[in-house]
């Protein structure tokens, strides 16, 4: 029933989003171009050839950061709902466990320490290098005791979070002005000037990963009985999380290399779809990965052209979006039963 | 399987948490077709043995043979073939409907990147209907009764379809409609030949539905075997550190354990009672319950006086059922009552297998003959000189109602 048709339903909104994105903007591109661009690239001459502005346009500035968007707004609903599904907790996400801000304090020793300007894969390597050891404190503190309640667990990550956050601040402070700026700029989380190389960076680690993400779904439901149910069953459930937590944590660490880290995506798409398709994660990742992909586009979009030449950037209109959804989300909860997400 | 039916061979099984042993050297075993209950009081280690034996803890020492096979060398899903476990933990509600529950006890018995088929949704369906949730499939978990729940992590352990069956406390949120279905489906798993062991609070029900229990004893086995040889009134006082008496239930003839009601201490005045038929049982309890020190007798074997007397621990005499009292039997009972301050004749009907309690009546010091009250045994003779020695007795006696000496004793009683 739902699930039949939320899959055609998303693709077809993610078409949608994609054209529309490309269309829209300071500069409006007529669909036209992006067909007749589109055919010129896979060498088809049935149209004339596009405006060589509107090619221009299409393949240097819009198509890559819709495609930045789209994975990274991906990779961060994905590792939002594994996240939620191995805490069995709806609040978990790499932002709620810190798993962020620790990509963050690698982003910012990056820039400080100036290797950010001097390679590619510095930057990504430092916030990969940041998400694990945050990643990691969190699943040490996770294993202290078997069963760790709900609200522990964001707590713990809400400390992890203001740890890096803090080191991160006193980082800035002994930085040059303009390493602030760079940083602040880029704490916001955006996606102007992404390029083909930052997917090019990206892409071959996040594919992966969601990927296999993806084929643990099974597992990841299991997560639901507790540990020792879990175990019973024949999953070897400490092998599995420091799988699905290191996959998180270089995906995430990797997909806020390419934007900055942009909140409430990994809390807030896992959980409206779990709501939409139910909590099977054969399910909830792909619909969350769609979703999450499409959420960004529009997101992105809504920025560009809100108050042109002015661009609001990403990170400020997701949480200008999410925001009100969570205030529902804690309403709704308060006012049924047991104060449940 | 091996051929004794020996599915779970477990011995030695030590377990330690910060220095402090949580078991200390219980062997365990289970063989196909045996329902095993582990009783203990909180704390004893009942679950902690239970998750030893399905290998979700290691023990410190101790070995642990699953079907002859040493269980760490058992891979995960395989393991998950052979033992299946119904845990206390709470299922986190992240909206997982009851049938992606029950499905999920099918997850050892497939292959990597396969599904369930559609023989495993009707399994699932037909497990649900089992445990008497029929149509439950997409009813949310989060939102059914703390007892639904645990029907339907029970139909989840039916469904992994392992031979030996550990539940932990499978009925600790079910009304007794539900526990004595959940436990009549835990025998049939035994009839196919499983083994089955479940920790269980209720006694009552250990003893009904167990072919064999266990008992712990902070973390030790303070007791194994029948259900008869484990729950006697003395283990128990020891282990559970309260006072019981076990009886047999008039409707099913299984063991029921109760617990003594506190007695208020009250130092000094001995009370000999003689009854029969019945007739001190509720004069009985009274005065127990009131702490005096009571003795009783001459009983008749399995009357329920004589019953009462036993599970209570009060000190008494008895003879065989239907044996008449011989002068012997009154001159050995005449010390209870002689030592007795105050000597009470229930109402019960007297014949010659009984008239000898007259003749013991007579000895006592003071002697308060009870008159019968409604709901009471009527004081008729069988014998003509029976009623010769009650009224000769009645003479020297006083004659006054069950209330009227509660009253008079408690009132009176606090002589030191």
């Amino acid at each position: 029933m739902k699930r039949t048709i939320v899959f055609p339903v998303l693709f077809l909104s993610l078409a949608t989003a994609i054209v529309l994105s490309i269309g829209l903007g300071t500069v409006r591109v007529p669909p036209l171009s992006l067909l007749e661009t589109l055919l010129k690239g896979v060498g088809v001459n049935w149209l004339p050839a596009p405006l060589e502005r509107d090619a221009t346009i299409i393949v240097f500035l819009r198509l890559p950061r819709i495609l930045a968007a789209l994975l990274v707004g991906s990779t961060l609903a994905v590792c939002g709902a594994v996240m939620q599904g191995m805490f069995g907790n709806p609040m978990a996400s790499p932002e709620v466990l810190g798993v962020s801000a620790g990509g963050s304090l690698g982003a910012v020793i990056a820039i400080t320490a100036g290797i950010a300007g001097r390679s590619f894969l510095a930057l990504p390597l430092a916030t990969v290098a940041g998400a694990v050891i945050a990643s990691a404190v969190i699943y040490a503190i996770s294993s202290l005791r078997g069963n760790v309640s709900l609200l522990f667990i964001v707590i713990a990550g809400m400390a992890v979070s203001s740890l890096f956050n803090g080191a991160t601040s006193a980082l800035l402070m002994f930085s040059r002005e303009h390493e602030v700026s760079q940083f602040i700029f880029w704490t916001m989380g955006g996606l102007e000037g992404r390029t083909w190389m930052h997917l090019a960076v990206s892409a071959p680690v996040l594919v992966p990963c969601i990927a296999v993400l993806a084929v643990h779904s099974r597992e990841l439901n299991l997560f639901a009985l507790g540990e020792h149910g879990a175990a019973s069953l024949g999953m070897d459930v400490e092998a599995t999380k420091r799988l699905l937590l290191i996959l998180c944590a270089v995906a995430t660490g990797t997909a806020i290399s390419v934007s900055g880290p942009i909140g409430f995506i990994g809390l807030l798409v896992p959980h409206f779809f779990r709501f939409v398709v139910g909590a099977d994660n054969r399910i909830l990742i792909p619909a969350s990965a769609l979703g999450g992909g499409i959420f960004l586009i529009l997101c992105d979009l809504l920025g560009r052209i809100l108050a042109p030449p002015l661009e609001i950037r990403v990170g400020i209109i997701t949480a200008i979006m999410g925001s009100p959804y969570l205030i529902f989300l804690v309403v709704r909860s308060q006012m049924r039963r047991g104060g449940r997400l | 399987m091996n051929e004794s039916g020996l599915l779970l061979d477990a011995r030695g099984i030590e377990y330690i948490v910060d220095g402090k042993p949580i078991l200390s050297g219980v062997d365990f075993t289970a063989r196909s077709g045996e329902l095993v209950g582990v009783i203990g009081p909180n704390g004893a280690g009942k679950t902690t043995l239970l998750r030893t034996i399905c290998g979700l803890i290691r023990p410190a020492r101790g070995d642990i043979l699953l079907s002859g096979r040493p269980l760490q060398s058992i891979p995960h899903k395989e393991k998950a073939r052979m033992v299946s476990y119904m845990s206390q933990e709470d299922v986190v509600d992240l909206g997982f409907n009851v049938l992606e529950i029950v499905l999920m006890g099918r997850y050892p018995h497939l292959g990597a990147f396969r599904g369930e088929s559609m023989e495993d949704r009707e399994l699932a369906g037909r497990m649900l209907s089992y445990v008497g949730l029929p149509g439950f499939e997409n009813r949310r978990f989060g939102e059914l009764s703390g007892g639904e729940r645990q029907l339907v992590l029970f139909a989840k352990t039916l469904v992994q379809d392992a031979g030996l069956v550990v539940l932990d406390e499978p009925s600790s949120h079910l009304d007794m409609r539900h526990e004595d279905s959940i436990f009549s489906m835990a025998q049939e798993l035994a009839r196919e030949g499983r083994a089955v062991i479940a920790s269980v609070h209720n006694l009552n029900v250990a003893a009904r539905y167990c072919s064999s229990l266990l008992l712990l004893d902070k973390g030790s086995v303070a007791g194994r075997g029948e259900p008869g040889a484990v729950l006697e009134a003395g283990a128990l006082e020891r282990v559970y550190g309260v006072k019981t008496f076990v009886s047999r239930s008039i409707g099913t003839g299984s063991l029921m354990v109760g617990v003594v009601p506190p007695r208020a201490s009250r130092k000094g005045m001995r009370i000999h009672i003689i009854g029969g038929a019945g007739s001190a049982v509720n004069l009985t309890r009274e005065l127990h319950r009131l702490g005096f020190v009571l003795t009783g007798g001459i009983a008749h074997a399995f009357d329920s006086d004589e019953i009462l007397w036993k599970s209570l621990g009060i000190e008494h005499r008895s003879i065989g059922a239907f044996s008449r009292i011989t002068d012997r039997d009154v001159v050995d009972a005449a010390r209870l009552v002689e030592s007795a301050e105050i000597v009470v004749l229930c109402s019960f009907p007297i014949g010659m297998a009984n008239v000898g309690n007259l003749e013991l009546a007579s000895r006592a010091g003071r002697l308060v003959v009870l008159k019968p009250e409604k709901g009471d045994v009527e004081r008729s003779f069988f014998a003509a000189e029976a009623r010769e020695a009650f009224e000769k007795l009645c003479r020297g006696a006083e004659c006054t109602t069950r209330e009227a000496l509660l009253s008079m004793i408690s009132s009176g009683a606090p002589q030191e």
